[in-house]
């Protein structure tokens, strides 16, 4: 077990003290710049250390925040699709890349959301055909859950989410796994079945008793979690690409 | 003609004074409305459609082209009605259009008694539809100054202009499109008619969804919109100058549109115009189905400044409707536009809020008016005299299958998706066959709550109908004071409901008659002053979708029996004052002079106190 846990945090990338020196430099100026919202600079460098590090996922996502933050989508795009081209073998890169596309999303039309939100299906699927992992499994299987049921890829969505879940229980116990019974729950709403939606929020939060997202939709009833989930899948909200909590809980781990 | 600042300066002046009151009372307005005693929870609205004769149903085109099962599914429209008193006897009356080929229009002559008699054959207007053409709207508006409106028939097609030459009692009509310079071929959806330039008659403007193809028999199958949210190969705009008569008393028009600065070649829909700034002139807004609407400015000097960007914002939306009104009572026009909003698209409408100087905020989603469904026709009337706007919305688009499978979203969804298919080419989008798209959506009546929020009370009052409703033409048909909705539906008989609500609140209405302003007055702007209520209005040439509503202005009061004044300013830029007016009457209101005239046998004649 012990190997699988070492194999797929290494996969994730999220040992930026691994990576090559010269991505190190680039990224801490990088972030430097991004402190001081200096975006063409931090975006120049941060893709300098994207591209010595390309399957270095906290580079990426950073990366990817400081875009968010200027503005500079296409940029972004145009920038981790080349990188994806050069690095076809790197699951982070893919990762990030469908990542990008999500983030566009809010600042565009209704039909170029949906040309959005399915590209970047298509990368987290190409990501996963290189490389199994947690987050993968739970971001893709999230992301089929934004599509209305009427395209059926709700199923989809929750064949993922089980596979997450059941990949987590050979993983060492993290908050952020909690993430995928929410989700799994959401798909459930996504179904029509609330009552079953909810209970596999209590499910989950016994296992995970101090994860916000499974208490704040465990405490709702029906009609409220109609409401919170109706506010949460809408597309004009941004989603939160910035794998905070991921950094967090390795961080208090002493994963760095 | 020119505006002179002293005009300017006047017109300002009462803009100021109406919306200073209206701020400070609005507390009171709102408290005065939560003390009417609640009504009976019964329908405020009687379903007269079969009883008043009006029932016959629109049909739509069938086209026989090799696109034609393609074309089928996007053209499912032209279900609208027009209202105004063609007769000049004083009840409102209705044309109504069909779609198919050689269908006949209608014209619903009000009997006055809340049935109706189509006319239409002995008017010379029912012939509006043959192999080459298709009704798709129609406008009534004054074109030669003489007191009776006449016609407009929108066309796929070319469009067709009728001169009223009604007399004694009888009502005829003669066409005269090209003598007019009305006939090009157009592909027109939407007329609205008002006096850009003041120049005292009434200008055309026209919104085009294709380019002027020949839909009936294309040469090229390119014709379809090239983009979902950046068209711009539709059909535009064309802008029409009214010349005034020629030597034969015919009114000549000139095509002015690139010459003013209307300047857009996108999939228009709808077109809708008010003065938004209060400067005396009206400006212009432009809803786009697949890209983005447009806010013209009116330069006061015979031309348009395109001021989009700072005043509304880009968008990729799908504009089907424009309707102007001031619903939060701060004395400036708003505007409400409908987009699609279902399960797998979200745009939601756009209720602009004016926030002064050419500048507007969308509160769709704040005041609870934005997630109505595939939107069409949004009107807003004063449906319970409250004093405050409410707004019927009318939404779905094609109601076909009712097999989950069988909904077009998911064939379109296999071309949104593909960004090698070439969209302006008819043949790569999928036939609708039965499917349905948007289908079995209901309409909405939402109830103002006091300027910030609305109720949809549809349901409540039995208006949520689910057929595919297109158009709301808006007129008291029967004189009750009370506004009645005459609404049509895209293959499939209207609906007439007569208001009946119960409440007795007070109301004002007045029938606006120009003398050295155009004829019908359209553009001018009404005040009414009742206790602590301040109320604004205009008169519309043509404004909302698929439909034209009555042309008169209409107030409700609440529970206000006395109205302190009436202030209005005409496009000529004249300004006049009526005190000591009472309500729940229907007056003529004549540029000018200085009484208002009771309308019908109604006795109370109203003073004027000022007249520049």
């Amino acid at each position: 077990m012990r190997q699988l846990i070492a194999m797929t945090v290494g996969a994730m990338g999220l040992l930026v003290a691994s990576a090559p020196a010269i991505a190190n430099n680039f990224y801490a100026e990088g972030m430097a710049k991004a402190k001081a919202e200096d975006w063409p600079a931090a975006l120049d460098l941060l893709e300098q250390a994207v591209t010595a590090d390309p399957n270095n996922l906290r580079v990426g996502t950073d990366y990817r925040q400081a875009v968010i933050a200027a503005g500079e989508y296409d940029r972004c795009l145009e920038f981790l699709g080349k990188v994806v081209a050069d690095h076809p073998e790197a699951p982070n890169a893919l990762l990030n890349l469908g990542f990008a596309h999500v983030d566009k999303i809010p600042v565009e039309g209704a039909i170029t959301q949906v040309i959005l939100a399915n590209t970047a299906l298509e990368k987290f699927s190409a990501a996963l055909e290189l490389e199994e992992t947690w987050l993968l499994r739970y971001t893709r299987g999230n992301s089929y859950l934004y599509w209305p049921a009427i395209f059926g890829r709700t199923q989809f969505g929750i064949d993922d989410l089980q596979r997450a879940i059941d990949m987590a229980k050979e993983l060492d116990s993290m908050p952020y796994h909690g993430r995928a019974w929410a989700a799994l729950g959401d798909g459930y709403w996504r179904l029509e079945d609330p009552a079953k939606a909810l209970a596999t929020y209590k499910e989950g939060l016994a296992l995970y008793p101090d994860n916000a997202e499974l208490k704040q939709r465990a405490e709702l009833d029906e009609t409220e979690l109609t409401t919170f989930l109706e506010a949460l899948f809408d597309t004009n909200v941004r989603v939160a690409t910035h794998l905070a909590e991921i950094w967090e809980a390795h961080h208090a781990n002493g994963a760095r | 003609m020119l505006r002179s600042n002293l005009r300017r300066a006047a017109v300002g002046a009462i803009c100021l004074t109406s919306w200073l009151a209206s701020q400070a009372v609005a507390d009171n307005r709102q408290a005065a409305i939560e003390n009417t005693p609640e009504p009976k929870p019964e329908s405020w609205f009687e379903d007269r459609t079969v009883a008043a004769g009006v029932a016959a149903p629109h049909r739509t085109r069938s086209f026989k082209n090799p696109y034609a099962h393609i074309m089928e599914g996007y053209t499912a429209l032209g279900a609208s009605a027009a209202a105004a008193d063609v007769d000049g006897d004083g009840f409102e009356d209705v044309f109504f259009t069909d779609s198919s080929e050689n269908g006949k229009n209608r014209l619903y002559r009000n009997n006055g008694d809340f049935t109706f008699t189509d006319v239409a054959e002995e008017a010379g207007l029912a012939d509006g539809n043959d192999a080459a053409n298709a009704s798709a709207n129609s406008l009534w508006f004054d074109a030669d100054n003489d007191g009776d409106p006449d016609l407009l028939v929108v066309r796929f097609g070319q469009n067709l202009f009728y001169e009223n030459r009604s007399e004694g009692g009888e009502i005829r009509f003669v066409e005269v499109s090209e003598k007019a310079g009305l006939s090009r071929y157009l592909n027109c959806i939407v007329a609205i008619a008002f006096d850009y330039d003041l120049d005292t008659d009434l200008d055309l403007f026209l919104g085009n969804y294709f380019q002027p193809v020949n839909l009936f028999d294309p040469e090229t199958p390119r014709f379809f919109p090239e983009s979902f949210e950046t068209a711009t190969n539709g059909g535009g705009a064309t802008v029409f100058r009214n010349d005034g008569p020629g030597e034969d008393g015919i009114v000549r028009f000139t095509d002015v549109t690139q010459a003013i600065g209307i300047d857009i070649s996108g999939w228009t829909l709808d077109l809708g115009h008010a003065d938004a700034d209060h400067d005396g002139d009206d400006d212009l807004y432009v809803a786009a189905d697949f890209g983005t609407d447009s806010l013209f400015r009116n330069n006061g000097d015979g031309t348009f400044t395109d001021v989009s960007e700072d005043a509304i914002g880009i968008d990729t939306k799908k504009g089907m409707n424009v309707d102007w009104g001031d619903f939060d009572g701060d004395g400036l026009f708003d505007i409400f536009v409908t987009n699609i909003t279902d399960e797998y698209m979200k745009e939601g409408n756009f209720m602009w809020q004016n926030l002064g100087e050419l500048t507007f905020t969308d509160v769709g989603r704040e005041t609870g008016t934005h997630s109505t469904g595939w939107g069409w026709a949004g009107k807003f009337f004063d449906f319970d005299n409250d004093g405050w706007l409410d707004l019927y919305t009318v939404n779905g688009w094609v109601s076909q299958s009712k097999n989950p499978q069988d909904n077009y979203v998911l064939d379109i969804f296999e071309v949104i998706v593909n960004p090698e298919i070439d969209l302006a080419d008819a043949r790569n989008w999928p036939p609708m066959g039965n499917k349905t798209l948007s289908g079995y959506q209901r309409n909405a009546l939402f109830q103002n709550q006091g300027g910030t929020l609305f109720k949809d009370v549809g349901a409540r009052h039995g208006l949520d109908t689910e057929l595919d409703a297109r158009g709301v033409a808006l007129a008291d048909f029967d004189n009750d004071g009370r506004i009645d909705l005459f609404v049509t539906n895209s293959g499939q008989p209207p609906y007439l409901w007569r208001n009946v609500q119960p409440t007795g609140r007070h109301w004002l209405q007045l029938v606006p008659q120009g003398k050295t302003s155009n004829r019908d007055a359209v553009g001018t702007r009404v005040w009414v002053h009742a206790g602590d209520h301040t109320s604004v209005s205009f008169v519309n040439g043509g404004n909302g979708f698929a439909s034209q509503s009555t042309r008169r202005v209409h107030f409700g009061l609440g529970s206000e029996a006395k109205i302190d004044r009436v202030e209005v300013a005409w496009p000529s830029g004249k300004t006049q004052t009526f005190k000591d007016i009472q309500p729940d009457r229907i007056y003529y209101l004549v540029e000018g002079a200085k009484q208002l005239r009771p309308f019908g046998p109604q006795a109370p004649v109203a003073s004027s106190q000022e007249a520049k």
